[in-house]
C-alpha cells in the first residue's frame, strides 16, 4: 500500500536520524537535504533504507536531482504509483 | 604485505592491466607539451575566469612531487600499480607544463608570477586521503573520473569563448584522465574479486571522504572553486550523475550492494559493542 507524504515525511526524519546518528529539530517537505549536514552519499545511505522498508528501487539517475525532502518524497510517489 | 600464490596471481593480472594501459597509452596518447599545443592559438582577450580555471588547475597539479612520492610508495609491492604511477606521474607532469606555458605565453601571469606561486604551493605538503593501497586505488577512480568531467565541462567553456588553446589543453588533460580512470577502475575489479565485501566498504568510505586533492593547499582555494563552480565545476548532482554511478556502474557494482556492505558492518560493530544487539539497520 502506497504511503501518504506525511508518512514518508515522518519515515525521511526517522531514517535520516539512524544514518547520521544525530537528532534533526524539524524536517519539512521543504527542507534541503544538504542544509542538514547529510551530504550526497549520505542521501544515497537514506535513499537505499527507505527504498529497503517500502521495497521498491528508485532509478539512480533520478536521485542526482534531489535537493529537498519533497523532491525525494515526489520521486517515491511517482515509484509507488507506477508501481500500482 | 600478502605473498604466496594469491599474490603471485594478483601480481601478474595488474601487471597485464598495466602492460595493456601502456601500450595503449604509446600507440595513441603520447602528446608534447611544447609541440602539440596550439599556443599560437591564445585568445588574448580570454575573461580572467577562464585563466583562473586554467591557473587553478595549474595549481593542483603542481603538487605532482607529492602524489608521486607518496603514492608510489603505497603500491610499491605491486610492480603493475608502481610502473603505473611512475607513468602516471610523466603524463600529470605535462598537464602542469602545459597550464604554465600557456598562463605565461598568453600574457596574464608573468614567469615571476607563476614561479612565486610555484614556491608558495610548496610551502604546504599534500597529504595522502587515505592509508592503504585499496582505499587509493578507489580514490584515484573517483578522483581521476571527476577530473575528467572538469577537464571536459572546462574543454567547452574554452571552446565558445574563442580559445582554442586552452581547448586543446583541456582536451588532452581530459583524455589522459579518462584512461587513468579506467587502470584504476580495472585494479579494483581485481580487488573486488579478491574481496567483494571489504572492497565494497571501502568504496563506501572513500566515497564518503571523498574531496578534491587542491582543498586545503591550494592558495584561494574557496575563491578559485567560487569562479570553478560559475565556469562549471562538479557539485552534488554532477559528482553523483557524472562520477561515482558511471564508476560503479563499470565497476558493476550497485548502490544497494554497497549500501548492504555499509549496513552489515556497522551491525558488526553494534554486536561487538552490544552482543544482545540482533537489529539491523
Amino acid at each position: 500500500m502506497a504511503q501518504s507524504r506525511s508518512e514518508l515525511l515522518s519515515m525521511f526524519q526517522k531514517t535520516a536520524t539512524e544514518v547520521v546518528e544525530r537528532e534533526f529539530a524539524t524536517i519539512s517537505e521543504k527542507t534541503v537535504i544538504s542544509e542538514l549536514g547529510i551530504d550526497s552519499l549520505g542521501m544515497l545511505e537514506i535513499v537505499g533504507s527507505m527504498e529497503r522498508q517500502l521495497r521498491i528501487q528508485l532509478p539512480d539517475e533520478a536521485l542526482a536531482g534531489i535537493q529537498t525532502v519533497a523532491d525525494l518524497i515526489s520521486l517515491v510517489e511517482k515509484k509507488q504509483s507506477a508501481a500500482a | 604485505m600478502a605473498t604466496g600464490i594469491k599474490d603471485t596471481a594478483r601480481q601478474e593480472r595488474l601487471y597485464r592491466l598495466y602492460r595493456t594501459f601502456f601500450d595503449k597509452a604509446e600507440q595513441e596518447r603520447r602528446w608534447n607539451p611544447y609541440r602539440d599545443v596550439p599556443y599560437d592559438k591564445i585568445n588574448p582577450d580570454a575573461p580572467e575566469c577562464l585563466v583562473t580555471v586554467a591557473e587553478t588547475f595549474c595549481c593542483v597539479e603542481s603538487y605532482l612531487p607529492d602524489y608521486v612520492s607518496k603514492g608510489i610508495n603505497l603500491v610499491r609491492p605491486y610492480f603493475g600499480q608502481a610502473w603505473f604511477s611512475a607513468n602516471w606521474g610523466y603524463e600529470e607532469s605535462k598537464h602542469s607544463v602545459a597550464l604554465l606555458e600557456y598562463l605565461i605565453q598568453s600574457g596574464r601571469r608573468t614567469p615571476e608570477q607563476m614561479f612565486d606561486l610555484q614556491a608558495r604551493l610548496m610551502s604546504l605538503d599534500w597529504t595522502l586521503p587515505f592509508d592503504t593501497a585499496r582505499r587509493m586505488t578507489i580514490y584515484g577512480c573517483l578522483q581521476e573520473m571527476a577530473t575528467f568531467v572538469i577537464y571536459v565541462r572546462q574543454e567547452q567553456r574554452a571552446r565558445e569563448l574563442g580559445d582554442e588553446c586552452l581547448s586543446t589543453i583541456f582536451r588532452l588533460n581530459a583524455r589522459d584522465e579518462i584512461a587513468h580512470c579506467r587502470f584504476y577502475e580495472d585494479v579494483v575489479k581485481v580487488l573486488l574479486e579478491e574481496d567483494r565485501i571489504g572492497t565494497l566498504r571501502d568504496i563506501a568510505l572513500v566515497a564518503k571522504g571523498f574531496q578534491m586533492p587542491g582543498v586545503g593547499i591550494v592558495p584561494d582555494y574557496e575563491d578559485r572553486i567560487k569562479v570553478m563552480r560559475e565556469e562549471g565545476k562538479v557539485d552534488r548532482a554532477i559528482f553523483l550523475q557524472k562520477v561515482y554511478f558511471p564508476v560503479l556502474k563499470y565497476l558493476e557494482v550497485t548502490r544497494q550492494e554497497i549500501l548492504d556492505a555499509v549496513w552489515s558492518e556497522k551491525h558488526e560493530r553494534r554486536k561487538h559493542e552490544d552482543p544482545q544487539c540482533q537489529t539491523l539497520t
